[in-house]
């Protein structure tokens, strides 16, 4: 893996750096996109509907150029699954994290696509998830102990975005789960609802994550929130997301990108203050990864919702 | 007095009674324990009605209202059916909790039907949420899901389509276009003058102008044949005889080589392109001028429409620029400088996108900062007016142009601004003799303000309900009729009052400035808020 291009892209979304990986081009440079850009938003410390948020690390994603640089010829790639159910890696020259395409023949964002043939002569079709385009990705191969995500799992999507992890973490629940995308950014919202066309198992929700309300409706109880919208405030957006949606006993995955809450103080600082505002929310955050080397300074935190206590008085 | 749920699902309509709530009483912390088992939670919560949509199109207005807040005939029939029939002139015995209090009002105003909504109404539709799969017998599982799926695509897709924002996005991608343009026509002429330059090196020296230049390559094409019978046509396109002679003259004594008839062609292809690319960039700047007097006219006639335009386009809409306060306005575009100099406690930029505007670069250095504070401000009203005003028209930028213009007098020459005051009542006038009736009443306010503070704040109120009769001395008392355009308008219009007085009087010092901002904060929250809030208001503010 190529080490991550920072700095360099760093202009917070002006200009041409779109929110997205566009089709232009593979491998890569492919993230050419009109106008999708982040808005600054009204005040300069947030991201403006998230897609900004990510102005630092703009130089992510499309790690490793060109075609043919290691997954094609899936004959010497050999696919295992990973500690993670429905998360697969695929060891080739390098290895790769990859999910089972639930559509098959079709890339998302022109990522790599890997068919491996089993036994029994079916064929199965994998994609490569980018660590350095999905923070969830990168949580992963960060060592994060369990995402709470597995076949089957109802999972509230906060932050969507184009939906680019949306489309591996709906690869991830399977037909049998279903996935809640709410991106409040009507240019991304609209790559979202294409990618969702194709993916039956994906809810996209164009509408504010700072107001559940509107989009009552729509979500049912789910098992786990995956919060991703660099807001100020998103420790607030989480906790009211999930009083209307997350079970009890459900879990949470958030990842805090230090930046776009105060950019003053020092990223340790930031996460430690972010912990304190969950816990006072009836959150029990269990773990912290940092995303170091595909993201700086982010971390995510992983954690349960209303956990019953441990001894249940009789009634 | 018995409890009901509305439980809105992307299938339909539920209505649960909750009964037996006295047991288990408000304690939120109990009726969370009780929620999670079905068992328990089914013995307190029964499905009493429920009543599915009709359509896909049927449950695409109810989302749409639901998330709006808003009651549908629908809904109506259905609670005012479901629910227990009240005698009249009693109260009702039962209550209806909704999930959200927007919705839960707008019942009331329009059913009396009482409505609550707290955080054990909240815990009970959680539990509603978790198990209304179970409630509803005809749903097979996975049917929700699947409502949820046409509903969620329907909507979304909706929320695309109807963009508010859409006049704005024209703008925005009209301003990075011509961006773009401005680069790409510079490079390719840079590339027609290198490339005709091997033939004709002389031309660079007498045609400046990228333009001009690519027009006479075309024109020229083999300089051989250049002669004095072409004059005419030379000096049509330089406008300037004595140097259309000197390109023929050029000519002759030229030390380029010469070009193959093909490649001459190939360059002449190219600089018509160029040319098309240059007419289609002054084509494409009218329009951006065209578009910005149709959304921010004021903005636009008070800083310029590209300079407007990129405010508009960094901020993300015109909405979103209303809403930024004029500090950061004022330094839009400076992000990066701006966040340096946070993390590193240094100073501050003074200016961002705005700097482009001609004011600041006309001040001198030392009161570069103090112009672009007041631009903003000034910035910052222009784009409130052009969002919330209903009339349009650019009254007001033009005023707020020449407040600045004086401001510069001001800073250069001691030459003293006129009071704001008047210019807005000037702007005011203006904007009545030109257009909307509301613009009258606006006329009338300011002028009983500043004497009377807070004490005029009734007044002020009243004469935004009788815009109707377009009267410039509203004084006579009218009973508050919500019109939220008009009122916001008006919240607006005294925050425009409020600043700008502030830096009319600049003898002013410090701390009665602060006081009396504070007490205008007062008048111009008021204009906004509702009787019994105002009250509120005014005890926190003293």
């Amino acid at each position: 893996m190529r080490a991550p291009m920072r700095g360099g892209g760093g202009r917070g979304g002006g200009g041409f750096s779109g929110g997205r990986g566009d089709g232009s081009g593979r491998g890569g440079r492919g993230r050419g996109g009109f106008g999708g850009r982040g808005r600054g938003g009204a005040d300069m410390t947030r991201g403006g509907g998230r897609s900004g948020g990510r102005g630092g690390g703009r130089g992510r994603g499309g790690g490793r150029g060109g075609r043919g640089s290691g997954m094609k010829g899936g004959s010497k790639v050999v696919v295992e699954p990973h500690r993670h159910e429905g998360v697969f890696i695929a060891k080739g020259k390098e290895d790769a994290l990859c999910t089972k395409n639930m559509v098959p023949g079709e890339a998302v964002y022109n990522e790599k696509r890997i068919s491996v043939q089993n036994e029994d002569g079916t064929k199965v079709e994998y994609r490569v998830w980018n660590p350095f385009r999905s923070k969830l990705a990168a949580a992963v191969l960060g060592g994060v102990d369990n995402i709470w995500m597995k076949p089957g799992s109802k999972v509230l999507y906060l932050g969507a975005a184009s939906g680019t992890t949306v489309s591996h973490v709906s690869d991830l629940v399977g037909p049998g789960g279903v996935v809640y995308a709410v991106e409040f950014s009507h240019r991304s919202g609209r790559d979202l609802v294409n990618m969702a066309k194709k993916r039956t198992n994906v809810i996209p929700i164009i509408e504010d994550a700072r107001h559940p309300a509107k989009y009552r409706m729509l979500v049912g109880m789910v098992d786990v929130i995956f919060s991703d919208v660099a807001q100020p405030d998103q420790a607030r957006i989480l906790a009211l997301n999930a009083s209307y949606f997350l079970k009890a006993g459900g879990y949470f995955v958030i990842s805090i990108k230090a930046n776009c809450i105060d950019s003053t103080v020092p990223a340790e600082a930031v996460f430690a203050s972010e912990v304190k505002k969950l816990q006072a929310e009836q959150f029990k955050p269990m773990e912290q990864v940092t995303l170091e080397p595909f993201e700086r300074d982010h971390a995510c935190v992983v954690g349960a919702y209303r956990v019953p206590k441990k001894q249940k008085p009789a009634s | 007095m018995a409890l009901y749920l509305l439980y809105e699902s992307a299938s339909g309509y539920g209505l649960f009674l909750a009964h037996g709530i006295d047991e288990i009483g408000q304690n939120t912390e109990a009726v969370r324990n009780s929620v999670n088992d079905l068992n328990r939670f089914g013995k307190v919560v029964k499905l009493a009605a429920f009543n599915p949509f009709e359509s896909a199109l049927d449950a695409l207005n109810q989302q749409n209202a639901v998330s709006e807040g808003q009651m549908t005939d629908e809904l109506r029939n259905f609670l005012e059916l479901s629910l227990p029939k009240v005698k009249e002139g009693k109260k009702p015995k039962f209550s209806l909790g909704v999930a959200e209090s927007k919705i839960g009002s707008h019942i009331y105003e329009e059913t009396k039907i009482p409505c609550q909504s707290n955080e054990f109404v909240l815990e009970l539709i959680r539990g509603v949420r978790l198990h209304f799969d179970r409630f509803i017998e005809n749903l097979k599982p996975g049917d929700l899901e699947k409502a949820q799926l046409g509903l969620g695509h329907s909507y979304s897709r909706a929320k695309v389509k109807f963009n508010v924002n859409r006049v704005d996005n024209m703008v925005i991608q009209a301003i990075f276009l011509l961006d773009t343009l401005d680069k790409d026509v510079n490079s390719f002429s840079m590339r027609v003058r290198e490339w005709y330059s091997w033939h004709f090196p002389e031309l660079v020296k007498i045609v400046n102008d990228n333009y001009l230049y690519a027009k006479l390559a075309k024109f020229i094409e083999d300089k051989s044949e250049l002669s004095e019978d072409k004059l005419e046509g030379l000096v049509d396109i330089l406008g300037d005889e004595d140097k259309a002679k000197e390109v023929i003259e050029a000519a002759k004594a030229s030390m380029g080589q010469d070009l193959s008839p093909i490649d001459l062609i190939n360059v002449k292809m190219f600089a018509q392109r160029v040319m098309d690319l240059a007419e289609y960039r002054k084509k494409l700047y009218d329009y951006l001028v065209s578009k910005m007097s149709d959304i921010a006219p004021n903005l636009a006639a008070l800083i310029g429409e590209v300079v407007g335009a990129r405010l508009i386009s960094h901020a993300g809409s015109l909405t979103n620029l209303a809403k930024c306060p004029s500090s950061t306005l004022q330094i839009l575009g400076a992000e990066k400088a701006l966040f340096r100099a946070l993390k590193t406690k240094g100073n501050t930029p003074k200016y961002g996108l705005i700097f482009h505007s001609s004011f600041i670069g006309r001040a001198s250095a030392k009161n570069k900062g103090r112009m672009a504070r007041y631009l903003a401000n000034k910035c910052s009203i222009a784009s409130r007016i052009d969002c919330f005003s209903e009339s349009s028209g650019t009254s007001f930028g033009d005023k707020l142009r020449e407040q600045v213009e004086e401001r510069l007098d001001f800073y250069d020459k001691g030459v003293a601004p006129r009071k704001n005051i008047d210019v807005m009542k000037a702007a005011m006038e203006n904007a009545a003799s030109q257009g909307g009736e509301m613009d009258v009443d606006k006329a009338s306010e300011p002028s009983s303000k500043k004497s009377k503070k807070k004490k005029s704040k009734d007044n002020d109120d009243e004469k935004a309900d009788d815009k109707e009769n377009a009267v410039a001395n509203g004084d006579d008392a009218e009973p508050k009729s919500g019109k939220k355009k008009k009122k916001r308008a008006l919240e607006m219009e005294s925050g425009l009052t409020e600043n700008g007085k502030e830096n009319g009087s600049s003898a002013e010092n410090g701390t009665e400035k602060k006081k009396k901002k504070k007490s205008k904060d007062v008048e111009t929250d008021v204009a906004a808020v509702s009787e019994g809030k105002k009250k509120k208001k005014k005890k926190s503010a003293d």
